[in-house]
């Protein structure tokens, strides 16, 4: 948005045109490994207004890479921003989890480790008119069979699920016992604990304080070490059982940064910590200040990492959602390729008997070869923007996709078509890449853009 | 009810100032023009535009705000109308006959009356969110997964409509739809399905890249491969003059139904903003005295679809203000953005803070009339789009649909995969098999499947929850209700003339 704020800054008196230091970074990337929205988003977004806000950088960009947890957008930093010094993603306990849960090949020790940031506290709540009125009412019911209680929270092998994982351990169940219903965001699951469709429910302190405070659920628990000062829910530890967790959210640099760049990434979040811009975003979200940088932040992360590793193990993610789901599993699958390949041969068999019986369409045979060959241009185009796209750039690529589709429609102005082409192509690399801060690959021409 | 009047009056005072009104239209027109781009649906648009209004003070940020949403609601369906290439999920539905009626000439018709029938709706379902908010939000709590699920299988019963000319085709399209959902990772238990050890499977298929290529991509390669065999009906368009009287009377009553149908559908989140549009296309095919001109360019399926799905983004709005659950994409960016003003949007909100929510109500009304200021002298301009020699056109969608899919994940493979769409949804338009039920199954199947396997799970395996609640009961039994009532209509239609 880099364009609309240049736009907007004629007509406001910008806070950030204040800072006169020159900032370290002229332009910061923020990659969040999640749709919009998210916590990582969210962080993200956070640390971009500070950001910018306290002066600290030239502009700030968020870039979500969503998908399975962090794990595809951790796949993806590591291999095209290798040795980049003004990038870093944002990261944390929920990828150590997605690591392991989703057997990624690229785990976390290969990033740069900058620093920790924040935590989060997790609450075990249950709907306002649950029999539950204390958290060991829950765990006698618990205790006598486990699996008539359902959990609801995060997704598979994220916070949520470990914490309800370490309580069933602390209390003398097996992990895998636990019947744990995984929804796909905080709203989703939320909506189920209000409503009260599970029997407990696991979340962030920052989505459930409003609705702990409103009444509208009752906290059986929180997992934080000391009860809060201004909370007034007790902890796992007090209540005789032996649960501390704090989801801690991080930020990485690219693998192969040098020393000195490292250095400047470092003292930039250094600096934005300790701006008052961020204590109050800390405030506003109820997120605990977790700074750690250095080489302690990388040996807590190896800790953790080791943690998660074995209680993911014990609850056996991947297998055992609650003995019932597993065994509808298999059979929804064999339906639909069943269901597929029958119409797929229902519709060949009806269209061959109707073709039989109206006979070919009657296609001019000039046509015939006109046509295959506007379809095979295209289908060149596109092959030769996916070979250029990452290797010469976008407006390279471009130009050639709409060059070539155009000849499948009308051959008759080749000069002027290489005109359009490069221009549609450079204007779109501009909205782009200047005014939305939607990065595509600059390739070749990366010197001169 | 008076307190409210007098709430959103103040609401009003705040907003309408010469430089909010300014702000709104900002918003609005920023909105629209990014919304318009294939691949950049509303959230991706609202997150883009956030940084924007940093700067703002809270009641301007909060005015723009709502220009923005509404606006990227609204992008979507000018590509649909006029090259058949609808940008999001939400518009598919507008593509189907919006784009016959460009392509006889009546663009400037269709896309008036997507911009009344959003206006209307927008408005009619602002209202409705003013006034009946934190009843509707209680309501859609009582919502669990055997609920979600049955609703699921009331969206799948519009697909009866969406066929097209042969069952068999019908049903190939949905399968293939439902198979492509399979890939990817397992929500409940997170283990890996049909992704043949690539990464970037592990998310599935993305729906952006299904409908971008399937309907731009596609579309394309048909234009293409159809050169020179229909000069006929291709584009004799040279009337700019908008909705006849005719048309007026025909699209009222869809953008009504529209609204009522959108709303309630926005507040109860179950596969997004596809459902109520296709809800509502099938309820006004049958009503129409005409729905042999369905798929023929008849504007009640442009008016109806293009109603509920801004009514719809009005209703999303319903649980994220009162209870602060945000139930789309969209709706969890806007709570972000809330959040950066210091509003934590849940229970307390409306006594907490109410001069900053009866703010926002009411620049969503603004907003909203904002957007009919800006389209309606559009809508006549837009139209001639169709005058763009097609090789330009097409080559430039093309263009943007890579940008599109790249920009999704920035992954090459969502490029190659993107094409290969393309290709099929080339096929499958010259083996006329219909492409919406394709696009259903990818969004609905993986839904019913999770819903469906929740419900057991927290039941312990007893499948009568189903039945057994009540809510989920009557949902099923309307499903069933709208597949076989028109088979005993005409049982008894055949028997009443022999």
């Amino acid at each position: 948005m880099r364009g609309a704020r240049l736009l907007l800054g004629g007509v406001l008196a910008l806070a950030s045109a204040s800072a006169s230091a020159q900032p370290a970074h002229q332009h910061l990337r923020l990659i969040a490994p999640a749709a919009p929205g998210g916590g990582w988003d969210q962080t993200a977004r956070a640390m971009q207004a500070v950001l910018q806000a306290a002066g600290l950088v030239g502009t700030s960009s968020v870039e979500n890479i969503p998908g399975a947890a962090g794990t595809i957008g951790l796949a993806r930093f590591v291999s095209a921003e290798r040795g980049n010094g003004d990038v870093l993603m944002l990261s944390g306990l929920i990828m150590l989890g997605a690591v392991v849960t989703h057997q990624s090949p690229v785990t976390l020790r290969e990033v740069t480790p900058i620093a920790r940031l924040l935590g989060e506290w997790e609450v075990v709540v249950v709907p306002s008119a649950s029999p539950y009125q204390s958290l060991a009412d829950l765990t006698d019911a618990f205790r006598t069979r486990p699996e008539s209680i359902s959990w609801g929270g995060g997704s598979a092998g994220g916070t949520d699920q470990i914490l309800a994982g370490l309580f069933a351990d602390a209390v003398g169940v097996a992990p895998n016992r636990v019947n744990y219903i995984a929804f796909s965001g905080g709203g989703e699951s939320l909506s189920a604990i209000l409503g009260g469709q599970v029997s407990v429910g696991v979340n962030g302190l920052a989505e459930l304080a409003p609705h702990i405070e409103a009444g509208t659920v009752r906290a059986l628990a929180i997992s934080s070490g000391e009860r809060l000062p201004n909370l007034d829910v007790p902890t796992f530890r007090e209540q005789g059982v032996d649960v501390e967790i704090e989801n801690w959210r991080s930020v990485v640099a690219p693998p192969g940064v040098s020393a000195t760049e490292r250095e400047r990434l470092e003292q930039t979040t250094a600096a934005m910590v300790r701006s008052p811009q961020w204590h109050e975003a800390l405030a506003r979200y109820r997120w605990n200040d977790r700074y750690l940088a250095g080489a302690a932040f990388a040996r807590f992360s190896a800790a953790e990492e080791a943690r998660v590793e074995g209680i993911l193990a014990r609850l056996g993610t991947g297998s055992s959602a609650g003995a019932a789901s597993v065994a509808a599993v298999g059979r929804y699958p064999l339906f639909v390729l069943f269901g597929l390949a029958a119409s797929a041969l229902w519709s060949a068999g009806a269209m061959v008997r109707w073709r039989a019986r109206a006979g070919e369409t009657p296609v001019p045979a000039a046509g015939v070869a006109d046509r295959w060959r506007a379809v095979i241009l295209i289908a060149v185009a596109a092959g030769i923007d996916v070979l250029l796209l990452d290797r010469a750039g976008f407006i390279i690529a471009s130009t050639a996709l709409f060059w070539v589709t155009a000849r499948a429609f009308d051959a008759s102005h080749p000069i002027r078509d290489v005109v359009f082409a490069l221009a549609i192509s450079t204007a779109s690399y501009v909205v782009f890449v200047r005014w939305l801060d939607l990065a595509l690959p600059a390739g070749v021409l990366a010197g001169w853009l | 009810m008076l307190e409210t009047l007098r709430l959103l009056a103040e609401g009003f005072a705040s907003a309408l100032t010469g430089p909010h009104l300014a702000w709104a239209f900002a918003g609005v027109t920023l909105g629209t023009a990014v919304g318009v781009l294939p691949g950049i649906g509303p959230a991706l648009t609202v997150a883009l535009l956030l940084p924007v209004t940093f700067s703002l003070d809270p009641v301007s940020a909060f005015i723009m705000f709502g220009g923005i949403y509404y606006g990227a609601m609204y992008g979507g369906s000018t590509t649909s109308i006029l090259i058949n290439s609808p940008g999001e999920t939400a518009s598919i539905v507008t593509a189907i006959d919006g784009h016959v009626m460009a392509r006889k000439g009546r663009a400037s018709a269709a896309l008036t009356t997507a911009a009344v029938g959003s206006f209307v709706a927008g408005t009619v379902a602002t209202l409705a969110l003013t006034f009946f908010a934190p009843m509707l939000a209680s309501v859609a709590l009582s919502f669990g997964p055997a609920e979600y699920f049955a609703l699921t299988m009331v969206a799948f019963t519009t697909v009866a409509v969406l066929l097209g000319a042969s069952l068999a085709r019908g049903l190939f399209s949905l399968f293939l739809g439902l198979a492509l959902g399979l890939v990817g990772i397992d929500q409940l238990t997170g283990t890996a399905r049909f992704s043949f050890g690539i990464p970037q499977l592990l998310d599935g298929i993305d729906v952006m890249i299904l409908v971008i290529g399937l309907f731009a991509v596609g579309e394309t390669l048909h234009q293409a491969w159809r050169r020179g065999q229909d000069e006929g009906d291709v584009v004799a368009l040279h009337d700019f003059t908008g909705m006849s009287r005719d048309d007026w009377r025909r699209s009222w009553r869809p953008w009504l139904r529209g609204t009522a149908i959108g709303f309630p559908l926005g507040v109860l989140p179950c596969g997004g903003s596809v459902i109520p549009t296709v809800v509502s296309y099938m309820v006004e095919r049958r009503l129409s005295a005409r729905p042999e001109e369905f798929g023929h360019g008849a504007i009640e399926g442009v008016a109806g679809p293009e109603a509920a799905n801004n009514a719809a983004a009005a209703g999303v709005l319903v649980p994220l203000l009162t209870l602060g659950l945000p139930s789309s994409a969209t709706a969890a960016v806007l709570l972000t953005a809330f959040q950066q003003y210091g509003l934590q949007p849940g229970p307390l909100l409306f006594s907490t803070r109410p001069d900053l929510v009866w703010t926002l109500i009411a620049s969503l009304y603004i907003g909203n009339v904002m957007l009919l200021v800006l389209n309606l002298p559009l809508a006549p301009l837009w139209a001639r789009v169709m005058l763009v020699p097609r090789r330009l056109l097409f080559a430039s969608i093309l263009v943007l649909a890579s940008v599109g899919a790249y920009s999704l994940n920035r992954s090459l493979l969502d490029v190659a995969l993107l094409y290969a769409v393309g290709m099929i949804g080339w096929g499958m338009r010259v083996l006329d098999i219909p492409l919406v039920p394709a696009v259903l199954g990818l969004i609905l199947g993986p839904l019913a499947e999770q819903q469906f396997r929740r419900a057991v799970a927290i039941s312990e395996g007893d499948y009568s929850v189903f039945v057994t609640r009540p809510i989920s009961a009557v949902l099923l039994a309307s499903a069933a209700a709208v597949l076989i009532a028109p088979l005993v209509f005409r049982r008894m239609r055949g028997a009443a003339t022999p």
